[in-house]
């Protein structure tokens, strides 16, 4: 995908986005990044992918950037073998361990035990539970408003990162161009993102008020009533929705932004040469190099979208009559409100095994898209 | 992940990194251990609980704690009042409270109590509504107070007799009842008027129906005669009236009733009031905020919403009597008490003790009532000269009392004993009022999960 | 972009693609009609992203009154700063507000230097299981935290972390984002420094610090904004482990304003919303130029 970049291409910044091997970005495409939260235990708001950067990876400076470990490794077992090695490992267990024993503590062993949770009936709250072997799964599996969380999740995910990409690539295109102001176009455009997504939710229910808000009152200028945003399906999710694009839509714009900007200059001008109009260079040379940048904020966008929550809880908690409530936000009814822990570790489980399979799909694509490059 | 292994001995690296995922699998499984709940078995029956009644502590024995801490959502806006409280029970006895909002409403605040009950954060004094209270009993969260009541001197029987049988179970009070109410019609006296309206609150539903023809000119755009908002802990309330209105009831004991004609004969009152009559709205957010700002012309509210109405409220804010329906009427009360923990020391536990019956006296609920309009808790209030002055002045604070009095019943067991059927009526109570489902339909999708709730959650406890 | 050309007659810079000769007429004619409509979306993109931030301002200036009137009130009557007022005396805004500040200091803080010290035992010691380890690492990325946080929660409650600092920061301390973000630049740094410093003398701790870190300031920027950005608006963990308001961070605060139990007063609300959302604005206006390179650089090489 990159083969088409020659080091010193146009770019802003030229050298670091000049080449990189396809091997290091199979690795790092490889990694679906997800929400850039550190796993810090609670989802950290609606959309926190991660930064571009993650995706492509910083190309390595040198062709030989396979052969430190190798060269390492020779330095290692050459002179002072044994004792060397003995440091190595403290050093390592110096600097890595901390980090790998809070993702022992924090992150696998909750996992195993959530595994394990979903296996019990268990009211949060109480001293005693009640296995139940895959009982929970059964339920869920069969309740009667399963359908409706998977189908809100859908709709959600689709909309959001649907909704995200395209307006996001027109902004980065609007972006891309020379029109002054765009600086403080992109700043504005980006500040949402780094908001909290609680604090969005709280300032957007008040724009929406069906009597005192600014949507109902801009609403009345084109001549529209105002739907009854809080109340009246399928309005709130639709609301929810604006919402979600509207705190993740600079992000997107700014990754395009990226991408558009190392699309070389001499291929637009060649096209240009050709007499193809900039719809034409857009569609036929434009968008299929920025396929892997796609290719990554779908994903990443789509595992940010199927966390969020801020804006849920602080909007309209799931309601009216579940109709925001995605899958996400299921889990956390279910554990915090309704107290069934047992029930709402088996829906996480799920949730859990839907991200698994999103990344590995991903994955496969990505080594598809490197070799076709 | 990395496709750069080194050349050479591949066989014995993937050995090694099948060993070193093997052990880290099992550390993680070792550290997967610790926390978590215990598992009793197949049958499910806890064993805690009975531990707590073995024991009979007593109380002269024990030296009240000197600092507690409790968690409340001050119903009513009543933060200040509270706090007030708090400082004059400070002076009295010395010892501190500690005053933490524990969440927006009675729900967060029980929400927060459920997920902290295994931990040492749980507070000293916890609100308990009248739908959460019976869970904390069922989970063993709470302890019984008659003894330390008694000890403390709170004079029980001075309660409201209906108020405080609320929380009696087992021939014990897990509770004392603290901010209680009735819901109470609310209705804007100028605009009655201004229809050449009684001042008065319709005695029937269908008196209503017909006063909507004088009022609804009145009513500015996007108003209406009535309006009302659902939610948790709010919707199956109010509800009580309706459907009992016409005959029917949430449950029989334990048994579900909702299949029954009444029954459904009360939701589709409550579908054509909204759609068919077109006599109410839904408020989007808050019906009190909607009267008091004059958009609906009459509402149910809680009595504890009263202090807040008269304030917000322009015009003169008229309370009255839930109206009847055609087989008669009544109100379930609500509002909320307060509970102690069963886990905490019995220092702790004896201090609460000593807080809640402060906080419960004759002089200190009278100064709650009026200043939130819940009802004073105890007889001796009601008839103490605060009060007494308060309703001579303002006499809509005595509404809610009155109505005690006179048409209170007690509220259908399904919605206060089972965890979670509040919630599942209140969203069958929305879907009628929101999406006009029809309301035999709305009552059978949620009438199988109540019962599975039923027999998860109350039945092997019985 | 460089654009070589020189200026042509139009409104905006020339875009390069005018560099090459080109018939003049249609595609020049349809480039000089666009620019209005450029400016046009342009200005309209601000406005829609831009405009909810500035009513929020602006509502949280207004009096009860001049919130709920009908027709919309477009600017309040004065700058009034009474629903501050009122916010910080219904929350402890103030407490909340160094909660924050020292929880995503500390937080984004010790996370960097996890990611750091975690990616440079990676990439420049040999010890053995090393690929498991990052494997392991990177692993985590996949696992979203919903399906940890009721374990956590149990655990933390347990250790007794509740309604603590270190209940908030602790559990999601590990890094594996940052970890992999500095793993991916170490691999590009040029081995013969730190070899040299090597035979100098210098251990893997001077290494990292004299050398390594320097190096990699862009990354480093591009970490730490992330984590305070992530630390500052985190919403779930710290609304379950903190009950106690003088302990709790900034948006979570904003719950307790929202009081159903009688009229949401907008005012109040968004008043503490400003407050919530004010700093990290600022920080990332301040720093808005290496957040975005940090999160651009060699993003889309692509």
């Amino acid at each position: 995908m990159t083969s088409v970049l020659t080091p010193g291409s146009s770019g802003p910044s030229g050298a670091p986005r000049g080449s990189a091997t396809p091997a290091s970005h199979h690795r790092a495409a490889a990694v679906p990044t997800a929400a850039p939260s550190d796993l810090t235990p609670s989802t950290s708001g609606p959309a926190h992918p991660a930064p571009g950067a993650s995706a492509p990876t910083t190309p390595p400076a040198n062709p030989t950037s396979s052969s430190p470990d190798r060269e390492v490794q020779a330095l290692h077992r050459g002179r002072l073998g044994a004792r060397r090695r003995r440091r190595n490992v403290l050093w390592a267990l110096l600097l890595a361990g901390p980090n790998l024993v809070l993702l022992l503590v924090f992150v696998y062993r909750p996992l195993l035990q959530s595994f394990y949770l979903s296996t019990l009936q268990w009211n949060l709250g109480s001293p005693v539970a009640r296995p139940v072997g895959l009982g929970n799964y059964v339920e869920w599996f069969t309740a009667p408003t399963t359908g409706r969380v998977v189908t809100t999740t859908l709709v959600f995910t689709l909309a959001t990162v649907g909704g995200a990409m395209v307006l996001g690539l027109g902004l980065a295109l609007l972006l891309n161009r020379r029109l002054r102001g765009r600086g403080v176009a992109r700043t504005v455009a980006f500040a949402p993102y780094v908001l909290s997504g609680f604090a969005v939710g709280i300032l957007w229910l008040f724009m929406f008020d069906p009597r005192y808000g600014l949507v109902q009152e801009l609403l009345g200028w084109v001549g529209v009533a105002s739907p009854q945003w809080y109340t009246q399906r399928p309005w709130p999710l639709v609301m929810i929705v604006v919402v979600y694009l509207w705190k993740n839509l600079g992000y997107v714009a700014l990754i395009y932004l990226a991408g558009l900007q190392s699309v070389p200059q001499d291929l637009k001008d060649a096209a240009a040469l050709d007499g193809a109009s900039s719809a034409r260079t857009l569609r036929s040379i434009v968008l299929p190099l920025l396929t892997p940048t796609t290719f990554f904020l779908v994903v990443t966008m789509l595992l940010a979208s199927l966390q969020s929550f801020d804006i849920i809880k602080a909007m309209t908690q799931g309601g009216p009559l579940g109709s925001t409530t995605t899958l996400m936000y299921s889990i956390y009814e279910e554990s915090f409100v309704n107290g069934r822990a047992g029930y709402a570790s088996a829906v996480a489980t799920v949730l859990f095994l839907v991200l698994l399979a999103v990344t590995a799909v991903q994955m496969r694509f990505i080594q598809r898209k490197v070799h076709y490059a | 992940m990395s496709h750069r292994t080194a050349p050479g001995r591949p066989a014995r690296r993937r050995r090694a990194r099948a060993a070193a995922t093997a052990l880290t699998a099992a550390t993680a499984l070792a550290l997967t251990a610790c926390a978590g709940p215990s598992v009793a078995g197949a049958d499910g029956a806890g064993t805690a609980g009975d531990d707590a009644a073995a024991e009979a502590v007593d109380w002269s024995a024990v030296e009240p704690a000197s600092e507690i801490t409790w968690w409340s959502n001050h119903p009513g806006t009543s933060q200040e009042i509270e706090q007030e409280l708090i400082d004059r029970f400070e002076e009295e006895s010395g010892i501190t409270v500690d005053l933490v909002t524990a969440g927006a409403n009675y729900d967060e605040v029980a929400q927060r109590f459920q997920a902290a009950s295994q931990t040492d954060e749980l507070p000293d004094v916890v609100i308990a509504s009248d739908v959460w209270w019976f869970r904390y009993h069922l989970n063993d969260q709470i302890m019984p107070l008659d003894d330390v009541l008694e000890f403390v001197e709170a004079d029980a029987d001075d309660f409201q007799p209906a108020l405080y049988a609320d929380y009696e179970y087992d021939d014990q009070h897990w509770a004392v009842p603290y901010a209680r109410s009735t819901p109470l019609f609310y209705y804007n006296k100028d605009l009655w008027t201004a229809a050449g309206l009684p001042d008065r609150g319709p005695e029937t539903w269908e008196e209503l129906e017909q006063w909507d023809a004088s009022l609804k000119p009145l009513v500015p755009a996007g108003g209406s005669t009535f309006g009302l908002s659902t939610g948790p802990s709010w919707g199956a309330w109010w509800f009580e009236n309706m459907i009992w209105g016409q005959g029917g009831a949430y449950s029989d004991g334990f048994d579900l009733t909702l299949d029954t004609e009444e029954a459904v004969a009360g939701g589709q009152f409550l579908h054509d009031l909204f759609h068919e009559k077109g006599v109410a709205t839904l408020s989007a957010d808050d019906a009190m905020a909607d009267f008091s700002s004059g958009l609906i012309a009459s509402t149910i509210g809680s009595t504890g919403s009263l202090k807040g109405a008269l304030d917000a409220a322009s015009f003169e804010v008229g309370t009255a009597y839930l109206p009847d329906g055609p087989a008669g009427g009544g109100t379930p009360t609500g509002g909320t008490g307060l509970a102690i923990p069963s886990s905490k020391s019995p220092e702790q536990q004896l201090a609460a003790a000593m807080f809640l019956a402060f906080l419960t006296n004759t002089e200190n609920t009278a100064y709650f009532s009026q200043n939130t309009g819940y009802m004073p808790v105890r007889t001796s209030a009601v008839e103490s000269d605060t009060m007494t002055a308060v309703y001579a002045a303002t006499p809509q604070f005595r509404t809610a009392v009155d109505q005690l009095a006179d048409k209170a019943r007690p509220q259908d067991d399904a919605r206060v004993f089972i965890p979670g059927a509040d919630a599942l009526l209140n969203e069958a109570i929305e879907r009628i009022v929101i999406e006009g489902t029809d309301p035999a339909e709305a009552f059978a999708s949620i009438a199988p999960r109540i019962e599975t709730a039923y027999a998860e959650n109350v039945e092997p406890y019985l | 972009m460089s654009a070589v050309a020189p200026a042509r007659p139009e409104t905006a810079p020339a875009t390069p693609a005018v560099l090459a000769p080109r018939p003049s007429g249609a595609p020049r004619a349809r480039r000089r009609a666009l620019q209005p409509g450029g400016y046009l979306a342009l200005v309209l993109a601000t406005v829609v992203l831009g405009a909810p931030l500035a009513w929020m301002v602006l509502a949280s200036m207004k009096t009860p009154a001049e919130l709920y009137t009908v027709p919309l009130q477009w600017l309040p009557g004065s700058v009034n700063l009474d629903n501050y007022a009122q916010a910080a005396d219904s929350i402890p805004l103030g407490r909340l507000l160094l909660n924050s500040v020292g929880i995503t200091v500390v937080g984004a803080g010790l996370k960097v230097a996890l990611g750091l010290t975690c990616a440079y035992a990676l990439v420049f010691l040999d010890f053995p299981f090393k690929k498991v380890v990052f494997g392991l690492v990177i692993a985590t990325l996949m696992i979203p935290p919903q399906i940890t946080i009721i374990p956590n929660y149990t655990l933390v409650a347990s250790l007794g972390w509740l309604n603590t600092y270190q209940g908030i920061l602790v559990p999601g301390l590990a890094s594996a984002f940052g970890t992999f973000l500095f793993r991916q630049h170490f691999l590009t740094l040029p081995r013969s420094i730190l070899e040299a410093a090597e035979l100098d003398g210098a251990g893997h701790w001077r290494k990292l610090w004299r050398f390594v870190v320097p190096m990699s300031t862009p990354t480093l920027a591009a970490v730490a904004l992330v984590s305070v950005v992530t630390e500052w608006n985190d919403y779930l963990w710290p609304f379950l482990v903190i009950d106690r308001p003088d302990k709790m961070t900034l948006p979570v605060g904003l719950t307790l304003l929202q009081n159903t139990d009688g009229m949401t007063n907008w005012g109040v609300l968004l008043a503490a919303t400003v407050v919530v959302t004010l700093p990290i604005l600022v920080v990332f206006l301040v720093l808005q130029r290496r957040l975005v390179a940090g999160l651009t650089a060699g993003a889309v090489t692509g």
